[in-house]
């Protein structure tokens, strides 16, 4: 029996899926209709995971990595090939009617409203098929549109809205039945700045009122960073970084970024290399990365010897840590448990 | 489904609310559902109108397979009647929605694929009820068709929309083979043109050779139009056995197309296409 306070237990949960080779030529296609090679890929492979009621964790990855043959298992989409796993308490591959009522599932990539009609009516459909009372629909209709400003698109179809005006209406359409889990696959994919934000704006605003569980996957690692307490790190199926972003940003050791801008282009001899620089145009500015124990004598040296109009400092991006795994894999092994 | 009653107005209401989907998408395709819905089957019948006109030119008196020239024109305005009432174009959405991937959304919705799409056809059904009455007031008032008997119309009408249960059984086979097949358009098409032959839409069956005739008997073809546009034309006396054997049809249909559906949703989520 799980924890009551747990929203999501994975254990050893394993995805492996089968292919079979296809020879060109019509004889040898007719042949592998009878003996054919199997291609075994594993997708997930032995993935642990406990997330509590109310978090919001961040699954990042490179593509293919896994994170959607994740979600997919979590959802009940596809079977795992073994493993346990349990969502609000239930096996999701069964498909309960009591667990489809709990969950919601965005994909950025495909469209769960229907096309050709507007949104509202998929709105329609949607509250007969979770059963929720007029009443409380009209007042989510409400709430919603109001948090995501889509008032005036309720009524438009959805193929003539912009893809960021879609995500808001797939989002409203994901959170009318009130799902104590929300699973976010790529919510922001393909859009502009503006909207990304939007959209981050919004589900940080709705968790604060809520406080569901909410697993979300992304390429824009500024999402992880806006949103998610927690990151979990999967390459090539397997778990490689579970903890919080402070964390992951001190897999590369305890550094600082440190940016300074001169008032004149530094000359070609000053290199900086024992911080891995990072030249701007001209000259005029560099990223250096900096021991933390070091940061008072290396960032006051060069203050007093180079003309310095100034400086900033922020703890290791995400994306620069994500690029450095990714480049080096090595600098894992002291972080896998 | 719940026992209660409550639970049962529940579902009806959400049978509803998704044929009013279907209904809106339909009205979005107006000028799509005209061109390849009604379209196709005003022009073939045009074509076989005009077919049978010429051939009996001149022979006004002659009768073919026991048709006389009227009979035979009035054959053909009931088979274009059992064509708007009963065939659906369902298979395509179906095969689409499944090519696509769009499976995913049913699986996560306390609401299913199945139910889904037959929901979408029983919506359909009611619009071609609408434009087969059109076209009966229409065929009468260009005296294409003699008025008919009210009792041969309520047993065609009733006869032709179990044929259109069965045309969507047989396309929701069809289309479940979508999960293995990248397009299962060619099968359609194959399919669309022998029950077109063998049902008698294209020439009355009368005018096949016995021995054929016997055969498709063992067949779900001649229910499909042949029988139907007899009920119209008061020509079969309306008996309780064609109904049966096309529940039998449809049944054997619908337990395929679901063995083959649940053999295709084990492989969609074993690999999530």
């Amino acid at each position: 029996m799980q924890d009551q306070q747990l929203a999501l237990v994975s254990h050893k949960l394993s995805k492996n899926f089968v292919s079979y080779k296809k020879p060109p030529g019509l004889v040898a296609s007719l042949r592998s209709l009878f003996v054919r090679e199997a291609l075994v890929k594993s997708a997930v492979d032995s993935f642990d995971v406990e997330i509590p009621k109310g978090q919001i964790v961040g699954l990042l990855g490179p593509n293919g990595a896994g994170k959607t043959t994740l979600m997919k298992m979590w959802t009940g989409i596809i079977v795992p090939t073994s493993g346990h796993v349990e969502v609000l308490g239930h096996q999701p591959y069964q498909r309960s009617e009591q667990y489809r009522r709990k969950i919601s599932l965005v994909m950025g990539q495909k469209s769960q409203l229907w096309w050709d009609i507007p949104a509202m009516d998929s709105f329609e459909l949607l509250q007969r098929y979770y059963e929720v009372p007029s009443a409380k629909f009209k007042d989510r209709i409400a709430e919603l549109s109001e948090l995501l400003a889509v008032k005036d698109l309720l009524h438009v179809h959805v193929r003539k809205l912009s893809l960021g005006e879609r995500m808001k209406l797939e989002l409203m359409a994901s959170l009318l039945h009130e799902p104590e889990i929300l699973f976010l696959d790529e919510p922001t994919i393909g859009l502009d700045i503006v909207a990304q934000q939007k959209i981050r704006e919004f589900i940080r605003k709705y968790h604060d009122q809520r406080q569901l569980t909410i697993l979300l996957t992304s390429h824009y690692m500024a999402d992880v960073e806006a949103l998610c307490e927690r990151l979990v790190l999967i390459l090539a199926g397997k778990k490689r970084f579970d903890g919080t972003v402070e964390q992951f940003q001190g897999l590369l050791g305890k550094k600082r970024f440190v940016k300074f801008r001169f008032s004149e282009p530094l000359p070609e001899n000053i290199q900086f290399s024992d911080y891995d620089p990072q030249w701007g145009p001209e000259r005029r500015t560099v990223d250096l990365r900096i021991d933390e124990a070091d940061l008072r004598t290396v960032a006051g040296q060069i203050l007093k010897d180079y003309p310095v109009m100034d400086f900033q400092t922020e703890p290791m991006p995400i994306e620069r840590v994500m690029h450095r795994l990714l480049e080096d894999p090595q600098l894992l092994s002291g972080a896998d448990s | 489904m719940s026992p209660s009653r409550a639970g049962f107005g529940i579902e009806l209401a959400k049978w509803f609310q998704t044929m009013r989907v279907a209904w809106s998408v339909q009205l979005e395709y107006r000028l799509n559902f005209f061109l390849l819905v009604i379209g196709p089957s005003f022009v073939f019948f045009l074509v076989r109108y005009s077919l049978w006109t010429s051939i009996y030119s001149g022979r006004s008196e002659e009768v073919i397979g026991g048709y006389g020239r009227g009979d035979m024109l009035t054959y053909q305005v009931w088979v274009l009647i059992v064509a708007l009432l009963a065939k659906t174009y369902n298979g395509m959405d179906l095969a689409q929605d499944i090519r696509l991937g769009r499976v995913s959304k049913y699986l996560i919705y306390p609401f299913g694929f199945l139910k889904f799409h037959f929901a979408s056809f029983l919506a359909f059904q009611w619009i071609q009820v609408i434009v087969a009455t059109i076209t009966i007031g229409l065929m009468m008032a260009v005296s294409l068709l003699p008025e008919p008997v009210v009792s041969s119309l309520l047993a065609g009408t009733a006869l032709t929309l179990l044929v259109g249960l069965l045309w969507y059984a047989m396309q929701l086979f069809l289309a479940m083979f979508s999960f293995w097949l990248d397009e299962v358009w060619a099968l359609r098409v194959i399919m669309y043109n022998v029950v077109a032959l063998l049902s008698g839409a294209l020439v009355p069956l009368e005018l096949f050779p016995a021995w054929a005739m016997n055969v498709l008997d063992w067949t779900p073809f001649p229910y499909m139009t042949s029988l139907p546009v007899k009920f119209f034309m008061g020509q079969q006396p309306v008996t309780l056995e064609p109904f049966l054997v096309l529940l039998g049809w449809i049944t054997v249909s619908f337990v395929l197309a679901r063995l083959v559906w649940s053999r295709g949703l084990r492989m969609y989520t074993a690999a999530g296409m």
